[in-house]
């Protein structure tokens, strides 16, 4: 009997171990602190991205966390792993809501991630600016509380291929890219422009995500004659494809997209890498504002983690900066309402990396400027062409 | 407690459950989990979720690899497809919810029927890797049917809503699993003490004697392949509804991975074993980040970026360090406490 | 022809380094029984310190494969002695599990010693391209396929002249014969790893040196798996020119049917044949006796 009652106790021990304390009031905010929660991949190969937009919230958030905070409290922002695995990334945002009571969202990982919790998102209500990943889904229609900076990868793709086939009248095209949701919206823009300019697609190639060896399709890119060539690839497939094609010794006009616009690619291509057109609407390291940018991390960030930041971290921070503002303008005592209320009325924000942000009534997506790009194997950087 | 008994019928051999007691404390943990949505959180509540599901998949999986010693590198093939099974009946389709968790049952069955009528002669890892190009190729498969499929860009999936009872709240959603969970253990259990589950055993323990015995080898590893595969496929739809969007991106080789890591940790061929093997293996990154949390100020003056990894290195470490000391599984610990708690003080 | 001819090269040099490492998982699965899940992961570290020597010792190419050999050496030796040692004996299933474990911390290292950034190994040799007529063909290409060729030429007359050969088939034809006639399987194991993880090592090392280093490296463990179970498992040799086979049908795949077909071609392939030789071309057939 002894037993059993030992037992007994011990389940119900854990029974109330289990639950939790009731709901806050109004949750995420006490007099001293603003929570803001996140979720990235900050494990495995696609750390590249998520620590480096991590990094760029973490930036605004220092940087306002030492000019005094948000109208006196101080911000305490949360981050959360999901190692890129959707079930895990809705774990995270439930973790960041339900368990440390965020009172925003930044963030949210990669594109089939921030898809997957939009239903959750929409549910809480919590206020929340996307910043990684720009896809449509995110702000068609717009929903109430979900705020998306940046521009979408068709529109990218479609401003870039404008760009190249203005450039370049009567070429024939290739084009490669990925078995996955991004590589469709790659391919979706790019058919919109061949379709308005009647362009000559020769090549159109389709690789698993993974692959690591591009030899064949770089080969029937060469044999199909293509001169300017689309790179859909992210990181180490450009750079796999821009060495077969030094191999193969063909020079196409070569243009990349945003996600594989990072510098340390640029010496992996090595001379192959030359001349590069890329698109995006975040400044170049390599400017003005993209120097002044390093130079404010510097002051705001441990040595370590300055090696992590790349364009992520730049729109990340921009992100940060678009939502702390609407923060503070809600005055001393902030909630969800004004502080949706007040991104919607963001207006021409600087951050000093992009265009101003604004967003408006039933506008959820900041519709950034794009600019081309080129690479400059000299100097290991992107140049802004005009 | 008991620990052991004397069966002196066959008939009490293959009960479902041996004792009065069991039946009281499983109806306990039954209520206890009907009860559960009211007090827990949904950050608490997503981790029952997920549980209830995994169950479900690894009961699936421990009809093959359990019960009938077939490795199969590839069961995360057939949970996408039972996933995509139920998306595009339910959502693309508009069909009744019932009738898209038939389908995603019966869809993976039918193509595992496809991939096992001539792969079941092969053994062990040869098998294995038959299920592994398997998963392989479905991905291309239903990348490549867009007309179907919407291709890379993947289905959304509503919460279901059946007979007017809306499961689109995460406590009702939880009751949905539930429901699924305990239908498949009870279908395992009692397919484990029927006369087909003792031909599985029997050609797992050792298949040259099972043959002698005039078992089927092939129809029956082929009858186990399909079960496995219905049941994952079930899995695979829950876990869709879960995503609320299906794409091949939310299933990733790993789980296939996992799922064996599952059994192994729990304890090979016990449905018992599927069952605290997930529980194990779901809350363990959990487990380590809690870990983590607690000393996450030292951690981050002396690491920075790299530091989440010591999370992922930690949860390798558990599972390494938990097989070294208890190689039978979870199953086998829980078999070593009750002696031990009978015996006590002595050691036998 | 010209066509032909270059995917036929691309297609060597990749499967030379499938080959490799397939030869690790048959070197490991023929002296212990095992698969080893961690295959790939150990590849990835190999080159990761070979990268690391070469930026921080020497770029000099000899100073570089000496030390990648040493660590893949050590990183074997450690392995089986910290982790799959004590396993010895306990139930295969768990020890094979174990492998799994020590992938994911291998695995995760790799972000916490260096960093997710795809590098270069740099050690001014590799990088130059050959042309034999109109076909381009990279230094490290060339180099991976003799130095595979002259491996399995190597491993073909270690099993079959060397005492240590010979006892480790001896282990691995019947392990408890094998300790009556004195051979130490501790020791033979020990052997195995260290053999794996250096011949597996020289196939990540040459990866690195004609593609890059990433964290995702670690999936060459899944291309090259495959070509371990199409060479037999049991079958060293076999598994490298498995993997020579998987690297050609992909880029004729590749090549001829569609880019999207590269992957699953590979796969397909394997079923086929299995389905004649359940043992893989080059195992060795399971005879059944009651």
């Amino acid at each position: 009997m002894i037993k059993y009652l030992a037992t007994a106790s011990l389940l119900l021990a854990g029974a109330y171990l289990s639950t939790t304390p009731a709901l806050a009031a109004d949750p995420g905010i006490t007099d001293t602190e603003i929570v803001i929660g996140d979720v990235e991949p900050l494990t495995g190969p696609p750390a590249l991205l998520g620590v480096a937009a991590s990094i760029g919230h973490k930036i605004a958030i220092a940087e306002a966390n030492a000019a005094g905070g948000i109208n006196g409290r101080k911000i305490k922002y949360v981050l959360e792993d999901d190692g890129y695995v959707t079930a895990r990334t809705i774990q995270g945002v439930k973790k960041v809501t339900d368990v440390d009571k965020a009172f925003a969202l930044l963030g949210i990982s990669g594109s089939g991630q921030s898809i997957a919790v939009m239903p959750l998102l929409e549910k809480a209500g919590i206020p929340t600016v996307i910043d990684v990943a720009p896809v449509k889904f995110l702000w068609e229609p717009p929903r109430k509380n979900v705020f998306v900076v940046g521009q979408s990868y068709e529109e990218g793709i479609i401003h870039l291929v404008n760009y190249l086939a203005e450039k370049n009248p009567g070429k024939k095209w290739g084009l490669i890219t990925q078995d996955d949701d991004y590589g469709i919206t790659v391919r979706d823009g790019f058919d919109t422009v061949v379709k308005a300019r009647k362009l000559n697609v020769v090549y159109s190639g389709n690789y698993k995500k993974g692959q690591q060896d591009f030899s064949s399709d770089m080969l029937q890119l060469k044999e199909s004659g293509a001169e300017v060539f689309l790179a859909g690839g992210i990181i180490g497939e450009n750079i796999a494809m821009m060495k077969e094609l030094e191999k193969l010794s063909i020079k196409p006009v070569v243009g990349i997209f945003w996600p594989g616009r990072v510098e340390p690619v640029l010496k992996l291509m090595g001379p192959a890498g030359d001349g590069i057109y890329a698109v995006d609407y975040v400044e170049p390291f390599a400017g003005a504002a993209g120097k002044a940018f390093l130079e404010k991390a510097k002051g705001l960030l441990p040595e370590a983690e300055m090696k992590g930041i790349n364009r992520y971290s730049m729109t990340g921070y921009a992100a940060a900066k678009v939502l702390i503002a609407a923060i503070e303008r809600c005055g001393k005592q902030p909630t969800w309402a004004c502080t949706i209320a007040e991104l919607e009325k963001t207006k021409n924000v600087e951050t000093g990396i992009m265009a101003p942000i604004s967003f408006g009534a039933g506008v959820r997506f900041s519709n950034q400027k794009l600019q081309i790009m080129q690479s400059e194997f000299s100097t290991l950087s992107f140049k802004p062409v005009n | 407690m008991r620990t052991g008994d004397f069966k002196q019928t066959y008939g009490e051999l293959v009960t479902l459950v041996d004792s009065p007691p069991v039946w009281l404390w499983s109806a306990l943990l039954v209520a206890g989990l009907i009860v559960a949505p009211f007090v827990l959180n949904s950050y608490v509540l997503s981790f029952l979720i997920i549980i209830l599901i995994t169950v479900v998949g690894a009961l699936g999986l421990n009809i093959l690899t359990g019960y009938t010693g077939l490795i199969s590198l590839g069961h995360v093939g057939f949970l996408v497809t039972g996933a995509y099974a139920y998306a595009i009946l339910v959502s693309k389709y508009q069909m009744h919810p019932l009738v898209g968790f038939l389908g995603a049952g019966l869809v993976p069955a039918l193509a595992s029927l496809i991939v096992g009528a001539p792969s079941l002669r092969l053994k062990g890892l040869y098998l294995a890797i038959t299920t592994l190009a398997f998963s392989f190729i479905i991905n291309t498969v239903i990348l490549e049917a867009r007309w179907l499929t919407n291709g890379a860009r993947g289905i959304s999936v509503q919460r279901p809503e059946i007979f007017g009872i809306s499961f689109d709240s995460d406590a009702a959603f939880t009751y949905l699993c539930l429901g699924f969970a305990v239908l498949t253990l009870f279908a395992t259990l009692n397919i484990r003490r029927s006369r087909v589950g003792r031909a599985f055993v029997a050609i797992r323990d050792n298949d040259t004697a099972a043959r002698v015995m005039g078992i089927n080898l092939h129809a029956y590893k082929l009858f186990a392949f399909v079960t496995s595969a219905f049941i994952t496929g079930l899995a695979g739809a829950l876990y869709g509804i879960y995503l609320s969007f299906v794409s091949v991106e939310g299933f990733p080789f790993l789980l296939s991975i996992e799922a064996l890591a599952i059994l192994i940790v729990g304890g090979l061929g016990s449905a018992l074993g599927a069952v605290l093997g997930t529980i194990l293996i779901v809350l363990l990154p959990e487990a380590t980040r809690l870990v983590f949390s607690l000393f996450s100020a030292q951690i981050d003056a002396v690491f920075t970026t790299g530091a989440q990894e010591l999370k992922s290195m930690l949860y390798g470490l558990v599972i390494i360090l938990f097989l070294r000391f208890q190689p039978r599984g979870l199953v086998g610990a829980w078999h070593d406490l009750r002696r031990m708690w009978v015996n006590w003080p002595l050691r036998y | 022809m010209q066509y032909f001819m270059q995917l036929l090269i691309s297609g060597l040099a990749i499967g030379a380094i499938y080959g490799l490492i397939a030869m690790g998982f048959a070197v490991i699965y023929k002296s212990t029984g095992l698969v080893n899940f961690a295959q790939g992961e150990m590849t990835m570290i190999t080159a990761y310190i070979a990268w690391t020597i070469s930026t921080t010792v020497s770029g000099n190419v000899f100073v570089v494969a000496l030390g990648a050999i040493l660590a893949a050496v050590v990183l074997g030796l450690i392995i089986e002695r910290v982790v799959m040692r004590p396993m010895l004996g306990e139930p295969v299933f768990a020890t094979v599990m174990v492998t799994i474990g020590l992938a994911v911390i291998l695995r995760s290292s790799i972000n916490f010693i260096w960093d997710a950034y795809p590098h270069g190994l740099d050690v001014g040799f590799g990088r130059s391209i050959v042309r034999i007529g109109p076909i381009g063909v990279r230094t490290g290409q060339i180099a991976v396929i003799v130095t595979l060729l002259v491996l399995l030429a190597v491993i073909w007359a270690f099993f079959r002249y060397s005492k240590i050969g010979v006892a480790m088939r001896a282990v691995a034809a019947d392990d408890r014969t094998a300790l009556l006639m004195g051979i130490s399987a501790t020791r033979v194991h020990a052997l195995a790893w260290a053999a794996s993880s250096v011949i597996a090592g020289i196939g990540g090392v040459f990866f690195a040196l004609s593609y890059d280093l990433s964290p995702a490296m670690f999936q060459l463990g899944l291309k090259a798996f495959p070509a371990t179970i199409l060479g037999g498992l049991d079958a060293v040799l076999g598994s490298g020119l498995g993997g020579l086979l998987i690297g050609i049908t992909e880029n004729l795949a590749g090549g001829y049917i569609g880019s999207g077909m590269k992957e699953v071609a590979g796969f397909a392939m394997i079923i086929v044949v299995l389905m004649v030789r359940p043992f893989g071309i080059f195992g060795e057939r399971d005879i059944e006796r009651v």
